[in-house]
């Protein structure tokens, strides 16, 4: 995966919240295991271990797909600190990724 | 729901035991739409329903699971875009208590709408509705399926080259799974290249719906574009939603079911018997023309008035007056027809023929032959039903009803109003002369200063009527005809 970057801050955001996050998979499908490893290494730089993460198999675990409405593999849910987020995909687009997550922003 | 007729019923059977050899079906449960289709849909296949807005696609789908879920066979709706609550208002509004039969677990109505606060980030899969489909299917036994809108999930990919691949992932889902599928998908019509045309490649019933405007009157029509592995019927099919939901009028039926025509019965005047050599034939088809005034309305009505004494039940559908005006009018030759609506022996139903399309006119006159099982039909005037639209559409209309008469061995009455003086050349009658059995011409001719009324039997099929004019007066005991 590219790392690009830039000058996003190193550091969680004020208040030290943990991060919930709730990822669903299909099994070992290529989308979703880059999804895991590219949320990882997000977790890792930018929320430095302040984060958990659940891991849902939706191929094993359709109810609690259902429950939250997760039609795409893979879909990150953050659950806290709110407002909730939801993510569609592999999380490929770093850049992208961390404004959803309100981890970057007022750059521009 | 439609209350399938008898004479459909026999229809679908025999469809399904032609069919028994070949592929596997299942009813839509939309009576019309099943002869169409030859029995149903293919078992364990997919079908596709496509249309532009309000063309009644989703409908379809939602009366085929009711249909289901009726006879104990559960299904699931899939929704992409509509609210599941206004889908059980919409089921409700047809007489369907969708939320007793989710309970009973015979129906499930799932939510998968996408919110529209997500983000997309990189590639994904449908891998999770296949795996949510997949579950619910395998707890409720469910084997019928519709998707309604997959398009509102599918933009998210932002590629028809994605787009295409994950629906024939669905696609090879679906049958692996065994699932009889009914899937929606919106058309825009002339459109250059519909980005989900190679969806009528891949499915195996591909069902067209749509809404038009003719002539300021709008009709909706259905066709059957492909069905691998069945025959079914080629043409454009009107249809209508109405309270019960979706009717499918076929137009032509692939065999002639005419009963042979019945005995003769009086036409209410003996000297118009003696003309006739005996009265009409039941079962048969007369054409009463006449310019307007010359009797067309007395003659029909002094036969509805005799059918009722004999106990017989006559349909009088009018789109030249309504009831209260005709019966006023009759009274000045005599004719009381007040008691006989009383007695139910006549039925008069008024219809504008603007105010409908064709298909809305077909299927109230053809729900009015189920439910009053008349002995006799009047259709007054064939002439105003070029109003439903277009001449094509008076011709549908009173074609198909014909023919319906015809299969019931229904006496069948059409009075035309010809507007020139030659009417012998307008006998015609909007196409449909080749099919009746008595023709009946009406006129007024200028003799020695005064107005003669004259009458002719133009043709009457089986029978050795007269072929002169015969002179005859309405007076206030009916019609008097002169001896011959």
């Amino acid at each position: 995966m590219k790392s690009r970057s830039r000058k996003t801050r190193r550091t969680a955001p004020a208040g030290g919240k943990t991060y919930v996050f709730q990822l669903f998979v299909a099994g070992n499908e290529s989308n979703s295991t880059q999804a895991r490893d590219n949320l990882a290494r997000l977790c890792k730089e930018h929320l430095m271990g302040r984060h958990e993460i659940t891991v849902v198999d939706v191929l094993k675990d359709a109810a609690t797909a259902y429950a939250h409405r997760v039609l795409v593999t893979p879909t990150l849910l953050l659950i806290k600190p709110l407002p909730k987020v939801l993510l569609l995909g592999n999380l490929s687009d770093t850049r992208h990724v961390l404004a959803a997550l309100r981890l970057i922003g007022g750059e521009r | 729901m439609a209350r399938p007729t008898r004479r459909m019923h026999e229809h679908e059977e025999a469809g399904l035991r032609k069919n028994r050899k070949r592929i596997r079906k299942i009813p839509t449960g939309i009576v019309g739409l099943d002869k169409v289709l030859d029995g149903g849909l293919p078992a364990e296949r997919m079908t596709l329903v496509g249309g532009g807005p309000g063309s009644g696609k989703s409908i379809i789908g939602l009366q085929w699971l009711l249909a289901g879920a009726d006879a104990g066979d559960p299904g699931m709706l899939i929704l992409f875009e509509e609210r599941v609550a206004s889908v059980r208002q919409n089921a409700a509004g047809l007489g369907w208590d969708v939320a007793k039969l989710e309970q009973k677990g015979l129906l499930c109505l799932l939510d998968a709408r996408i919110s529209p606060e997500a983000v997309v980030s990189g590639d994904f899969s449908i891998k999770g509705l296949l795996a949510i489909i997949g579950q619910k299917a395998k707890a409720m036994r469910a084997r019928r399926i519709v998707i309604d809108a997959l398009d509102a999930l599918l933009y998210l990919y932002d590629s028809p080259m994605r787009e295409r691949h994950e629906l024939y992932t669905l696609h090879e889902w679906l049958l692996d799974q065994k699932l009889t599928t009914m899937m929606t998908v919106k058309t825009v019509p002339q459109e250059e290249s519909p980005r989900y045309a190679f969806l009528d490649f891949m499915a195996d019933c591909v069902i067209h719906v749509d809404q038009r405007v003719t002539q300021q009157i709008t009709t909706r029509r259905l066709r059957v574009v492909k069905y691998r592995g069945s025959g079914y019927g080629r043409n454009e099919y009107p249809f209508v939603i109405s309270q019960d939901g979706i009717n499918v009028i076929p137009i032509t039926s692939n065999e002639l079911q005419h009963r042979p025509l019945g005995p003769k019965v009086s036409s209410g005047q003996a000297g118009l018997d003696v003309v006739l050599a005996g009265g009409f034939r039941r079962g048969a088809s007369t054409l009463i023309v006449g310019t307007a005034g010359s009797g067309k309305t007395t003659l029909a009505c002094i036969f509805a008035q005799a059918a009722g004494r004999r106990g017989e039940r006559v349909l009088y559908i009018n789109f030249e007056e309504s009831a209260e005006s005709m019966v006023g009018n009759m009274l000045s030759p005599g004719l009381a027809l007040g008691p006989l609506i009383a007695r139910g022996t006549l039925v008069i139903r008024s219809y504008l023929p603007e105010a409908m399309g064709v298909e809305e006119h077909l299927f109230h006159a053809l729900k009015a032959l189920d439910e009053l099982q008349p002995q006799h039909v009047i259709v007054d005037a064939i002439s105003a039903c070029k109003r439903m639209g277009s001449e094509q559409a008076a011709f549908e209309y009173l074609m198909r009803l014909l023919n319906d008469c015809r299969e019931r061995g229904i006496t069948c009455f059409y009075l035309n109003q010809a507007t020139g003086l030659d009417i012998v050349a307008e006998i015609s009658g909007i196409g449909i002369s080749s099919i009746i059995d008595t023709v009946v011409l009406l006129r007024h001719l200028p003799v020695d200063n005064a107005m003669k009324r004259q009458l002719l039997v133009m043709k009457s099929r089986g029978s050795k009527h007269s072929d002169l004019f015969h002179e005859f007066q309405i007076t206030d005991q009916g019609i008097e005809l002169e001896q011959i």
